[in-house]
């Protein structure tokens, strides 16, 4: 690890590189897709990264139905509701079994990376005929009660994991040196746990916007339609043509929810850093 | 701080004296915090149940069955029969091998990549913002998306990236590049969840440990592999773990990309025509619970590795 | 843990809000008028809403028609189907099936026979393959729709006449290599459905047989080894396109627009497209009949296409009945044809002067459609596709006499739902 003597010049260059590096790896597929939607049905196909012919008409023809605006929608609502509860219940138990000692917290454990573990395609059909019967299908809840529960396990595992490397003692230390339980929680703990907890909450906000195969069985009209699936229902503008041109598009706008919700999450990733050295 | 300095908080343990009063206290203790946790996981507990467990053991009941869902009449009890059935076939163990192969080299490579990548995105001094958002980028596209620009890329002709192998190739349809083209695709989506993971886990490693290090003369390589990696090996082992359970079910690039052709199908492909595409729910829930048992092989051989950095370890076992 | 109870609450009244307003939701689009409403299962079709439109208008308030529209892809529409069917789902009313999986949904039970009127008006006109295709055991069980045929496309640039056997097209690539002009016979050979048709669409033209009369046995006679001959023989004569073992319609479309083929084989959707990517050299491209395995005879062409049928768990059959009629009537027919570019199934609707514009191509459509051929029909139909598309995979790697072996083996498995697929 670079020693924090090296914040010359020269180390500033040799990070801005690896830096650089990254971003292409990352962001050049991206520009791919990024290209493809801006191509002309005429040029669509001629494999230059940079296109020819530029047009709006892919994000237009988006736009042009309620149909894509409304599946935006829903995914946003869905995602944003099951992150938070699956992150919520997996705090909580995660702090349970990262702190406390009670039977049956292996088999917590274990159960739940059974669950996260059994192949999903199996699942859907069960789970289709339980919705069903209960009025749940085509639902937000339908959709949003699956999330959560594939979600958990690796929620409670991570945080779980994370929660263990925190020193709980320094809540008793602050509350010494005089701070109230509230105080000892926010200014000490809640900045250690942070990193887990944001870090848990990208990943599941990802696996819920990302998903196909829940939101395709358990989805039937716009009301719950999530985007992944609205991608399915795009044609092209004769009958066998691949709409590769809105569907990049589409790909191309629904990343831009994703982009801020990790720029706004990211910075909090580390900032437990300075605040866990602190009492050492 | 590792919790290498720090006393165990339970309040079981912390000097039993022998007055019967404080055991009698002591196991109240013992009770509320187990109260407590359950209470806790509970509601977690509840939604898993309610939303899983049924579709679970009503699969393992199905991969019982001689069950057609075009005739649901003919439904019969046919035990282990199915089972007999799938693992003495070729194309399944044809499936089983790629997958294990894909997994094993994608997770591999994700390893490495996503920790230089967690190195970087914590460490670096230049446009941190900049690089974490844009190395995550990849992981939050749509799988199917990012697919279908690949295959574009790889054709000739319609992609950039065809002719830069050989001029006039079409790398999808040789088997050999077609896993290669693969695995690329998987490893760039995913190794920002790698990354994440390590690098939530490198910030946890404290400054001054390192700092000691590098007053005893630990060059940069010894300062990772002594100090860092062994603090970081709850991280690693969740990475690793949901990696690679993730990974053995690998499905929407290889359909998009071959279709499962010259035999690139996974687990996961042959699954979904057995049960989806034929309508053979006995067969398809077979595979699916013998994808489950292997997936939990690798996983129970993944803890039993990293022993104690397991979250569900007993407290006194923590390193 | 103050700060967690206070989260808590947040949480859950969140979650009570969401749930009370998604039940709102759900509560409030039910109930209100008489009307019956009819829920159409379909493919997406640009501009099938008007003749939606159009038959509501002519219900004059008998029943409304609501389109819900299925996944673009085949499969994916299927596998939507099928889980509410067997489900016994009745909030479905009117579906859209392929013309592959008449047997199946009707050997379940999950369609309703036509009978009496309404079976006398599907039938009134309608070309007979496609007719055919939507019958099974001697009862229909659908009103096509529907239907499509591949033509073969040809470069005028590069040759006087088209071909009008394989043998003969090979002949002329390999000519064409020679001088170095593009010379690809481009097709679609992916492992999947369309390698299936390209397999049928041979066995049909040498005239041999995949399955028995009753497509309970598999059968794989010579002329289907012959068949197999043929596809290895032209997957290996190095004419085809290099991505041809990966391509589906659209990157056939896509490699003959580049430019590098002499000849396509693919639906007629290519023309418009053409028309509109690549004007220059749809000035050179004309159409002709599907290539013929054997010199005398017409080729018979797998067709393709949707039928309407009514799910046996409608509550209102009846107006289902009626409301597909109007959905699939010559005027409605002619419509989808010149808006969507899918062909008509009723004879008439070809000779009307309208569609010449849009369909150049139209005579070569309704001969081929009529000398049409049908992909074994069979309930087991996808399981057969299943394997036969991944057996014949990659064609070039064909050994005919072993690979009819393998593939009766693994066909009579699949045609009993035994084994395991690919």
């Amino acid at each position: 690890m670079a020693a924090p003597s090296e914040t010359g010049r020269a180390a500033r260059w040799r990070w801005g590189l690896l830096d650089t590096l990254v971003v292409i790896y990352a962001l050049v597929p991206v520009l791919w897709i990024a290209s493809l939607s801006f191509k002309t049905p005429a040029t669509i196909a001629d494999g230059r990264f940079i296109p020819r012919e530029w047009t709006l008409d892919n994000y237009r023809t988006i736009f042009d139905t309620s149909q894509f605006v409304r599946s935006l929608i829903n995914s946003i609502g869905i995602a944003l509701i099951a992150t938070a509860i699956a992150v919520l219940l997996g705090m909580l138990a995660a702090y349970a079994v990262a702190r406390l000692n009670f039977p049956g917290k292996g088999t917590l454990v274990g159960a739940s990376l059974l669950i996260a573990m059994f192949p999903q395609v199996s699942l859907v059909s069960p789970l289709f005929e339980i919705e069903r019967s209960i009025g749940l299908f085509d639902t937000w809840p339908g959709l949003i009660l699956p999330y959560i529960t594939f979600s958990l396990p690796l929620a409670i595992y991570t945080l779980s994991a994370f929660f263990r490397q925190v020193p709980w003692d320094l809540e008793k230390a602050a509350k010494m040196d005089g701070a109230t339980q509230g105080q000892a929680f926010r200014r000490v703990i809640a900045p250690l746990a942070a990193p887990g907890v944001v870090t848990t909450a990208i990943l599941v906000f990802i696996f819920c916007w990302n998903d196909f195969l829940f939101a395709i069985s358990l989805t039937s009209t716009e009301r719950s339609r999530t985007v992944p699936v609205a991608l399915s229902f795009f044609t092209g503008d004769t009958q066998f043509e691949d709409p590769t041109g809105s569907i990049s598009a589409a790909a191309v706008v629904i990343t831009i929810p994703i982009i801020l919700f990790v720029l706004f999450l990211q910075r909090r990733i580390v900032s437990g850093l300075t605040a866990g050295a602190v009492k050492g | 701080m590792t919790s290498r300095a720090e006393a165990p908080t339970r309040a079981v343990g912390r000097g039993q004296r022998a007055e019967p009063d404080a055991r009698a206290r002591a196991s109240a203790n013992v009770r509320g915090e187990r109260r407590l946790a359950w209470l806790l996981c509970a509601p977690a507990v509840l939604v898993m149940l309610a939303v899983a467990a049924w579709p679970i053991l009503y699969s393992i009941w199905l991969s019982l069955l001689r069950y057609d869902l075009r005739f649901p009449a003919e439904r019969e009890f046919i035990g282990l029969s199915n089972y007999a059935t799938v693992l003495t076939n070729p194309f399944w163990w044809s499936a089983f091998w790629i997958t294990v192969l894909i997994t094993v080299v994608s997770v591999a490579i994700e390893f490495v990549l996503g920790m230089g990548l967690a190195i970087i995105m914590h460490r670096t001094l230049v446009g941190r913002g900049v690089v974490r958002t844009a190395a995550l980028i990849p992981y939050g596209i749509v799988t199917v998306v990012a697919a279908f620009s690949w295959r574009f890329a790889w054709t000739p002709g319609t992609g950039y990236l065809a002719n830069l192998v050989t001029p006039g190739a079409a790398p999808l349809t040789e088997r050999a590049s077609a896993l290669a083209i693969i695995i690329l695709a998987e490893v760039w989506k995913t190794v920002p969840f790698m990354a994440l993971l390590l690098m939530a886990g490198l910030a946890l490693v404290p400054e001054d440990l390192l700092k000691a290090a590098a007053v005893d003369g630990a060059t940069a390589w010894q300062r990772f592999v002594r100090v860092t990696l062994p603090i970081m090996k709850p991280a690693i082992l969740v990475a690793l773990l949901f990696r690679t359970l993730d990974a053995f079910r690998i499905f929407d690039n290889i359909f998009v990309l071959t279709a499962g052709a010259q035999e690139t199908s996974s687990v996961s492909i042959l699954t979904y025509n057995n049960l989806l595409r034929g309508l053979n729910l006995g067969i398809g829930s077979t595979m699916s619970v013998l994808i489950f048992i292997t997936v939990a092989i690798i996983a129970f051989v993944f803890v039993k590795l990293f022993g104690t950095a397991a979250p569900g370890a007993s407290e006194k076992e923590k390193r | 843990m103050a700060r967690r109870g206070r989260w808590h609450r947040a949480m859950v009244a969140a979650l009570a809000a969401a749930m009370l307003a998604a039940a709102a939701a759900a509560c409030g689009s039910g109930g209100g008028d008489e009307t019956p409403v009819l829920n159409l299962y379909y493919s997406p079709e640009e501009n099938f809403q008007k003749v939606v439109d159009e038959c509501n208008a002519e219900a004059g308030g008998r029943y409304r028609i609501e389109y819900q529209v299925l996944p673009r892809g085949a499969d994916d529409q299927r596998t939507q189907m099928v889980r509410r069917l067997a489900a016994g789902d009745s909030s479905m009313d009117i579906l859209g099936l392929d013309v592959t999986w008449t047997a199946e949904f009707a050997s379940a039970g999950w369609v309703l026979e036509w009978t009496a009127d309404n079976k006398a008006e599907a039938e009134e006109g309608t070309l007979a393959a496609p007719l055919e295709s939507a019958r099974w055991e001697g009862r229909l069980y659908a009103a096509p729709k529907n239907t499509n045929t591949q033509l073969l496309w040809y470069r005028t640039d590069l040759m006087d006449r088209p071909p009008a056997t394989w043998d003969e097209m090979i002949e002329m690539s390999l000519q064409l290599k020679e001088r170095g002009q593009p010379y690809e016979i481009i097709t679609m050979g992916s492992q999947y459905e369309g390698l299936v048709v390209l397999y049928n669409t041979m066995v049909e033209s040498i005239g041999g047989h995949i399955l028995n009369e009753d497509g309970t046995k598999a059968v794989f006679d010579e002329g289907a080894v012959e068949a197999m001959a043929l596809l290895q023989r032209f997957a290996s004569a190095g004419v085809t396109n290099p991505s041809f073992t990966n391509a589906q319609e659209d990157d056939a479309r896509l490699q003959f627009q580049a430019g590098t083929g002499a000849f396509q084989l693919n639906y007629p959707f290519v023309y418009p497209a053409m028309q509109a990517d690549a004007p220059d050299l749809a000035e050179n491209v004309r159409w002709a009949r599907y290539p013929a395995a054997e010199p005398g005879q017409e080729s018979p062409v797998t067709i393709g296409g949707f039928n309407l049928a009514v799910s046996a768990y409608s509550e209102h059959p009846e107006e289902a009945f009626d409301a597909a009629l109007c959905l699939r009537s010559p005027e409605h027919q002619k419509f989808s044809a010149i808006n969507d570019g899918v062909p008509p199934t009723i004879e008439s609707v070809y000779a009307d002067p309208e569609m010449d514009e849009a369909y150049p191509m139209k005579n070569e459509i309704l001969e081929s459609v009529r000398d049409g051929a049908l992909r074994p029909q069979t309930p087991a139909y996808q399981n057969v596709s299943t394997v036969l598309s991944a057996v014949l995979h990659p064609p070039a790697a064909i050994q005919p006499e072993q690979t009819a072996e393998e593939l009766r083996r693994l066909v009579q498995d699949a045609l009993e739902a035994q084994g395991v697929l690919p």
